[in-house]
């Protein structure tokens, strides 16, 4: 325990001591793997702690990209605002989402997030007059972090108001894994039917893992479109939440810091074979094919596992 | 009248081509316990296969008879040389092994093939249209319903009425059982993943005098055939056969009153149907 603590403070302090030390495309690269670390990080809430797959959980973060767009470009609110309602639209629309697709378990599951993940994408695909459709949105803008407050267009300031959102996420996501409410899910986890032998029911559970998870998830897509400038449909794409359950397995599962490693080992492995070949995609599908068959605890499993062992 | 009848056709051929794609999908499912997210780049490769064969044999029929064994086999090999070591983990791990392994075929076919869509033509007297009434109708996608029924047909007198069929059935009920019993359930395994995949590249030889082989047609209709098999619950070949019909019938009639919501539909078909039948119309609750 000592350990995981001492490691916390040095990655802390090495996030913190970043902007002064790396460049401004390293830091931007650095912003960017934050950000997919928290939509990793949000997806392991529901994958790693209570077993449930959702193939379709980058519309969340698309909600939550276009949420923060569409605010930050019609009302020229401060970021935060743009964050609240990202947050906020993907949480609604995880609802009925959850409703229905917490009814099914195990591979249905997975099927109907899928199926409602794409019709949402092929919303965003058609509306043209709100989404921009397939162009998507852009020249969102880095407004300020509140009203006549600092400005937030500098990579520093980005950076830090991310990885502050980032940093808070990991903590209340562990409060909400430690909660009576977590170990609740960790045993829906273990045995679904054992739980409801004791007389409780888990659908409730998983909704409310599911809708908060969905709240992660347009949080790290609301700071995606201000950083990138744009929103566009791909980032609700299935693909895209398929690369989320690569970065969750990559880091490990039931982690939570895991996942976040994980995104960032993954999107350094694209930024690296895309550098050498267009057809980058390939050599991911190969390396994540290797991982599942011979690293199935990922990369922070592993090592826990090996720490474990002595 | 005409209209309804028209309607009616292009829900079956949408039908034919869903069954051919999602039978497979159920029948993994079924066998492996496996979700086999590459079922629709099968499908795919099938398309782009059966492109080659033409362009090299300046025929169509050779396609719809070499290409489907072809990507059998590649399924096959694929089974035995990654899936086969993983049965014994939980569900995730199969599900994102054969995601990693949609993205490797996809980029190569990208690779192979470029990013331009590969048109196909229909054989000659399957060109032009056929007169029902007073109805004319496409010939070749008349085609491809008669394929549609009779694939679905040779699936159930196969599963029902053979000795191996027997077999597979019965590794699908408990595969421990059926080892104890005497049966290869490593081999049924590959040969039923195989014939999977062989279904899923017939559905993409046919299809593609219709819609040419394009990059992205394998997860189009893969995310078609999740709902179809959903609706009809995983691993039944009459729950595809009943899905396949509705989600042609909801994509159909859809697309032709409400143009822009034609998707929504199909949701909302499958939403009221899983709030009656969470595990689909066939299916069995886990």
């Amino acid at each position: 325990m000592r350990g995981t603590r001492g490691l916390a403070a040095v990655a802390l302090v090495a996030l913190a001591v970043v902007p002064w030390l790396a460049a401004r495309h390293q830091l931007s690269l650095l912003t960017d793997l934050l950000i997919y670390g928290l939509f990793a990080l949000s997806l392991d809430l529901i994958m790693g702690y209570t077993g449930m797959v959702s193939f379709g959980h980058a519309a969340y973060f698309g909600l939550g990209a276009y949420a923060s767009a569409l605010v930050l470009i019609h009302f020229a609110q401060p970021v935060p605002v743009a964050l609240l309602a990202g947050a906020l639209l993907a949480g609604v629309v995880a609802l009925p989402v959850g409703w229905f697709s917490t009814r099914a378990t195990g591979i249905y599951f997975a099927m109907l997030t899928l199926a409602f993940a794409q019709l949402l994408y092929t919303v965003a695909y058609k509306w043209r007059e709100l989404t921009g459709g397939s162009d998507g949105i852009a020249g969102v803008p880095k407004t300020t972090l509140f009203w006549g407050g600092p400005s937030l267009a500098t990579p520093q300031a980005f950076y830090a108001l991310v990885a502050a959102c980032v940093v808070l996420s990991l903590v209340l996501c562990r409060a909400v894994v430690r909660s009576p409410f977590g170990h609740a899910l960790e045993a829906i986890r273990e045995n679904e039917r054992r739980f409801m032998s004791l007389g409780r029911d888990p659908r409730p559970f998983k909704l409310v893992v599911f809708v908060i998870a969905a709240v992660f998830a347009g949080l790290a897509g609301a700071l995606f479109a201000p950083f990138r400038g744009f929103a566009s449909p791909e980032v609700m794409f299935w693909v895209f939440s398929g690369q989320g359950l690569m970065m969750v397995i990559m880091g490990g599962i039931g982690t939570l810091v895991g996942p976040i490693l994980g995104a960032m080992v993954f999107i350094l492995i694209q930024e690296v074979l895309s550098s050498y070949t267009e057809h980058w995609m390939i050599f991911t599908g190969v390396v994540f094919v290797l991982m599942v068959i011979f690293l199935p605890d990922g990369l922070v499993g592993t090592a826990r596992r090996l720490w474990a062992r002595g | 009248m005409a209209n309804l009848g028209e309607q009616l056709l292009n829900a079956l051929t949408l039908a034919g081509l869903l069954f051919l794609v999602s039978a497979g999908l159920s029948l993994v499912f079924g066998i492996l316990r496996v979700v086999n997210f590459a079922h629709g780049v099968f499908y795919m490769l099938g398309a782009y296969l059966g492109y080659t064969t033409v362009v090299l044999t300046g025929w169509f029929w050779p396609a719809l008879v070499i290409v489907p064994p072809v990507v059998g086999v590649l399924g096959a090999l694929l089974e035995s040389s990654t899936l086969r070591f993983i049965y014994r983990r939980p569900p995730i791990y199969q599900l994102l092994l054969t995601f990693g392994l949609a993205l490797i075929l996809e980029e190569a076919v990208r690779i192979l093939y470029g990013p331009t869509a590969k048109g196909i033509d229909p054989p000659a007297y399957l060109q032009g249209a056929f007169a029902l009434g007073n109805l004319l109708y496409p010939r070749y996608r008349l085609f491809v319903i008669g394929l549609g029924l009779v694939v679905a047909m040779a699936v159930w007198l196969f599963l029902r009425k053979t000795r191996a069929g027997l077999v597979i059935r019965a590794v699908a009920q408990n595969s421990e059982m059926a080892d104890c019993l005497g049966a290869n359930v490593a081999r049924v395994r590959t040969l039923v993943f195989g014939a999977a995949c062989a279904l899923a590249g017939l559905g993409g030889v046919a299809a593609a005098p219709m819609t040419t082989a394009y990059l992205g047609m394998g997860i189009g209709v893969i995310v078609d055939a999740f709902v179809v098999v959903v609706i009809g619950g995983l691993g039944s070949i009459g729950g595809s056969i009943a899905g396949s019909l509705i989600v042609g019938a909801a994509q159909t009639w859809g697309a032709f009153y409400l143009p822009e919501t034609a998707m929504v539909i199909m949701y909302a078909v499958m939403g009221a149907i899983l709030i009656f039948r969470p595990w689909g119309l066939f299916g069995e609750e886990e």
